[in-house]
């Protein structure tokens, strides 16, 4: 059915990069998906979003070593925007003039054969944090109508925001670990938070609590506190880079498991994973992505870096069956697709399961939770199935009643 | 005459791979010196005449004489060997070249010049063999550097424009967004104080200040093209004095409303010539505070004191630990810990018991003048004081960092006799079976800078059980104020870094705490040369 001739082949563009911490990591898991697109189906179209939120694309940026020390040579890439003509689906360069001189390369042969721009058939997002994660970016390719893999708009900002998420999850039935918010406009009042808030605390919680970011991923930012000195400490760090910060009480015995899901025709959970640094502390950021010895990013593999067991044996069966049903109803209830990492912690006292967060664009799409059975899927397996499925519901919002009932037509 | 033509192109290729090699070499301190033709110079000395390049060329002209085919196969295979062994200063050393477009620019015309002098220096030559080339070859290595200052000179027309056009831009950008600027000046301390008044603004309003010791006219110029946006309400602006006069510029490119001026003391005499002359460089930034300005000085530093009562125009505000007179804010009870440091800041009105993970004496200091100064623009004081136990660390200012059982004090970053002074009485507090101390000693410090270190090293061998004194920069200082100790036992000399490390790895036990103390940037590094790696330099005494 393949005759697999380059005319045949679907672009796919992969995007990564953009403006959040977690730059590095999405370069990393980008390009990492990049190269797994199947090539009998799909020609590959690496986007660098840098950290100004300009879009590129080139030659250059097909690998690891381009964008170490000071990043890609911009002069070499050509910038390019999305036309926002819904159902274009096409990516235009911001300076036309500039764009198709200069050195013969794959990008302005593209360039040439699209008569000026690019058309993309789907788009696969692959930015941690915030300005990708979160819904921006997914907003801009509802506007262009482009058929994009992974959670939509509303799906990727509640997921962003732990808070939000931890509502919808309770609602829908799942255990959540308590929460405190304090945001960050305490600042403007004076210095009263300074008592109140640990007041509040240890009247909700006692100590040692956790104080985390409500709307960063990773764990930039995160911090235990025992005491009132501790909490406003960690509660500023948050303020440093965060608008709200969240306090939980931190469950000296814990655990932490993670179970990632693939929004195919039905949820499907894959299996259940335990990062092995979970008992001592929350992961921090270095351990998260950089460990030790680990010294080029190349070698990393975003999350794949972390030392874990998959499917481990010591948990019950009930209990990881339990983060697996817990993990689909996250998943369809805040109305997910593509992949999401939903996380989860159990208090090892008592033998309790809490939802704690859900990443809906996991570092390399969690891959090597599908490698392992049952559903052994290799990341281009998945991948292909992925942009199948984004296509099919861009063809599903494209096939929606688009005219107007009569008491809406005013001007005619 | 017949064997000149088919080897020239031979030769010159060579030539070429090897003049690349050694500009871009040579480029790397040309930088570090910012690119001032006469510091450089002056670094360089006779310096190409010790270059392997240089003798290989030499060696081969003469051997000419013996047989044109082995000079020709000399200097070709020596041309492509020295070029391959040179450590790349793009990414070895401890201040790497950044390839920056100026830099690339003189690079390229570098390259020109070296080429056309070379070509030029062929032709001259009467005899047309392959000495000819050789002869140029020689020359050229030994006068490279020249071709770097040159190329440079050239391209200083074109450098002036540019420079013309950010700067404008920079200052319509300034004047759109329009922030409250803050300058910070003063001998030591800057950067730290500029972090530090940067953290504490942030929790009251967007605060721009520059990560790096971004100090001069070019580097606050493209600072603000580069980051400065709307919405920015203040901005921390460091002043770097490199002589009377640049703080004035600095000034008339942001224009401070407020002041903080850490210590004005003898830090970088060899440029200046006089404390008077530092003196007046400081002063430079009170003077240009509006009336009603913000003025925040070191009452301990009586040159700043000095300059707070010059200052008749601004709103003036003392902090200090020593000091005799009033002071707006003062330091108490400084305690250090491996975990940080313990104080109390006494106002006007009242007592703040504080910690920060921070330690040094100067930094606690710093730390005053920065409270004192956000404090005076609206920062809530107890907001402030909570946000001390968030500052962290700079990389390598009086870091601790346990490893296996060793307690490793690291400062290596730019000290001076203070920020020296500081690390041994935070090593003294800290609980050690034994203490060690690994340094260069101070430098830039003129006809003083033997006795400066004759002192610190005095004061060494009392606190620490052993020093490693590294590089010969200061060797006889720290022999000499060791032996006036009565402790010269307590002394050992190492030619570099590299060795330092393996001296501390063979004597270190659990327990112990390491000062490493200053790191001289690679110019002063005598023995390692322009184009070795540390360790391949001179030896052990």
């Amino acid at each position: 059915m393949s005759t697999s001739t380059s005319a045949l082949r679907k672009t796919v563009a992969v995007m990564f990069g953009g403006r959040s911490l977690e730059h590095d990591v999405s370069v990393v898991s980008g390009l990492q998906i990049l190269h797994a697109l199947d090539p009998e189906r799909f020609a590959p179209m690496p986007i660098y979003i840098d950290q100004q939120t300009r879009w590129w694309v080139g030659d250059d940026i097909w690998h690891n070593d381009t964008f170490k020390g000071g990043g890609p040579d911009r002069s070499r890439l050509i910038e390019v925007s999305l036309s926002p003509g819904f159902g274009t689906s096409r990516l235009v360069p911001v300076d036309s003039a500039a764009a198709l001189p200069g050195a013969a390369s794959r990008v302005t042969g593209v360039l040439k054969a699209g008569g000026g721009s690019i058309p993309v058939d789907a788009f696969v997002p692959v930015l941690h944090g915030t300005y990708g994660e979160d819904g921006c970016v997914q907003g801009a390719l509802e506007l262009g109508g482009c058929a994009y893999v992974g959670c939509g708009v509303m799906a990727s900002a509640v997921g962003m925001n732990k808070r939000a998420t931890k509502i919808m999850a309770a609602h829908a039935g799942v255990p959540i670990v308590r929460w405190l918010a304090c945001e960050r406009s305490v600042l403007d009042r004076g210095h009263g938070w300074l008592t109140d808030l640990p007041a509040r605390v240890a009247e909700s919680f006692g100590w040692p609590v956790i104080v985390k970011p409500c709307n960063l991923g990773s764990s930039a930012g995160v911090s235990v506190a025992a005491n009132a000195d501790e909490l406003v400490s960690g509660v500023l760090k948050v303020f440093e880079y965060d608008v709200e910060a969240l306090i939980e009480p931190f469950i000296k015995n814990r655990l932490e498991i993670n179970v990632a899901v693939a929004g195919l025709d039905e949820p499907v959970a894959s299996v259940t994973e335990m990062p092995l640094t979970s008992q001592a502390s929350p992961l921090t950021f270095a351990e998260k992505y950089r460990r030790q010895g680990r010294k080029s990013i190349g070698s990393s593999e975003g999350m794949a870096g972390a030392l874990r067991v998959l499917d481990p044996q010591d948990l019950s069966a009930e209990m990881r069956a339990n983060a697996q049903r817990y993990a689909t109803t996250v998943f369809s209830a805040l109305g997910c697709e593509g992949i999401s990492r939903i996380d989860f912690l159990i208090d090892a006292d008592t033998n309790e399961l809490f939802f704690n967060e859900i990443n809906t664009l996991p570092g390399s799409l969690a891959f090597y939770l599908w490698s392992a059975a049952p559903h052994y899927w290799t990341i281009t397996d998945l991948l292909s199935r992925l942009v199948d499925r984004a296509e099919r519901l861009r063809a599903m919002k494209r096939g929606l009643q688009r005219k107007p009932p009569a008491e809406l037509t005013l001007l005619r | 005459m017949t064997e000149f033509w088919p080897w020239v192109p031979i030769l010159t290729a060579a030539f070429t791979w090897l003049t690349w090699k050694r500009l871009l070499a040579y480029l790397r301190y040309f930088q570090q010196e910012g690119y001032e033709h006469l510091r450089f110079l002056k670094w360089v000395g006779v310096r190409s005449l010790t270059d392997p390049a240089f003798w290989v060329s030499v060696v081969s002209a003469f051997l000419f004489m013996l047989d044109p085919l082995l000079a020709v196969v000399v200097f070709t295979v020596g041309a492509i060997v020295l070029g391959l062994v040179q450590p790349d200063p793009r990414r070895s050393g401890k201040i790497v070249l950044r390839l920056t477009w100026r830099a690339r620019r003189v690079l390229t015309v570098s390259m020109i010049v070296a080429l056309a002098a070379f070509v030029g220096l062929m032709r001259m030559y009467v005899d047309t063999d392959v000495r000819a080339p050789l002869m140029a070859a020689s020359f050229m290595f030994a006068l490279l550097p020249f071709a770097v200052v040159l190329a440079n000179a050239v391209l200083a027309p074109y450098e002036r424009q540019t420079q013309r056009a950010y700067y404008a831009e920079a200052v319509d950008q300034l004047a759109r967004v329009h922030p409250f600027v803050i300058g910070i000046t003063g001998s030591y301390g800057k950067s730290s104080s500029k972090a530090m008044l940067a953290h504490m603004l942030q929790f009251h309003a967007p605060t721009l200040a520059a990560s790096g010791s971004i100090n001069t006219v070019m580097g606050v110029t493209r600072h603000i093209r580069e980051d400065l946006v709307p919405g920015h309400k203040f901005m921390v602006v460091e002043m770097g004095a490199y002589a009377v006069g640049s703080i004035k510029r600095l000034c008339a490119l942001t224009p401070p409303s407020a002041a903080l001026i850490t210590a004005v003391g003898d830090m970088h005499l060899e440029r200046f010539g006089s404390t008077e002359a530092i003196f007046h460089a400081k002063s430079e930034l009170a003077q240009a505070l509006p009336p009603g300005g913000v003025l925040v000085c070191n009452a301990d530093s009586p040159n700043a004191l000095r300059i707070a009562k010059q200052s008749t125009h601004s709103r003036v505000f003392l902090y200090g630990e020593h000091h005799s007179g009033a002071l707006d804010t003062r330091v108490e009870k400084i305690r250090f810990t491996k975990q940080g440091t313990h104080f109390v800041l006494q106002t006007a009105d009242r007592a703040y018991t504080c910690f920060t993970p921070l330690l040094g004496r100067p930094i606690i200091l710093n730390l005053a003048g920065a409270f004192t100064l956000a404090t005076a623009v609206g920062v809530d004081p107890e907001v402030a004081v909570a946000s001390f136990r968030t500052l962290k660390p700079v990389s390598n200012r009086l870091e601790v960092v346990e490893d296996a059982g060793v307690t490793w004090i690291r400062d290596a970053y730019n000290s001076n006799q203070y920020g020296f002074r500081a690390a041994l009485e935070v090593a003294s507090d800290l609980p050690a079976t034994r203490r060690f101390l690994a340094t260069p000693g101070v430098i830039e410090l003129g006809r003083e800078q033997h006795d400066v270190n004759r002192a610190l090293s005095r004061e060494a061998a009392m606190a620490c059980d052993q020093t490693v004194v590294v590089s010969e920069t200061n060797r006889a200082a720290f022999v000499e104020g060791h032996q006036e100790a009565g402790r010269p036992e307590r002394l050992v000399a190492v030619a570099n870094r590299t060795e330092a490390f393996r001296w501390l790895h063979e004597h270190l036990h659990d327990g112990d705490v390491v000062i490493l103390e200053n790191d001289l940037p690679d110019l002063y590094e005598r023995s390692a040369g322009v184009y070795w790696p540390a360790r391949q330099g001179g030896k052990s005494s």
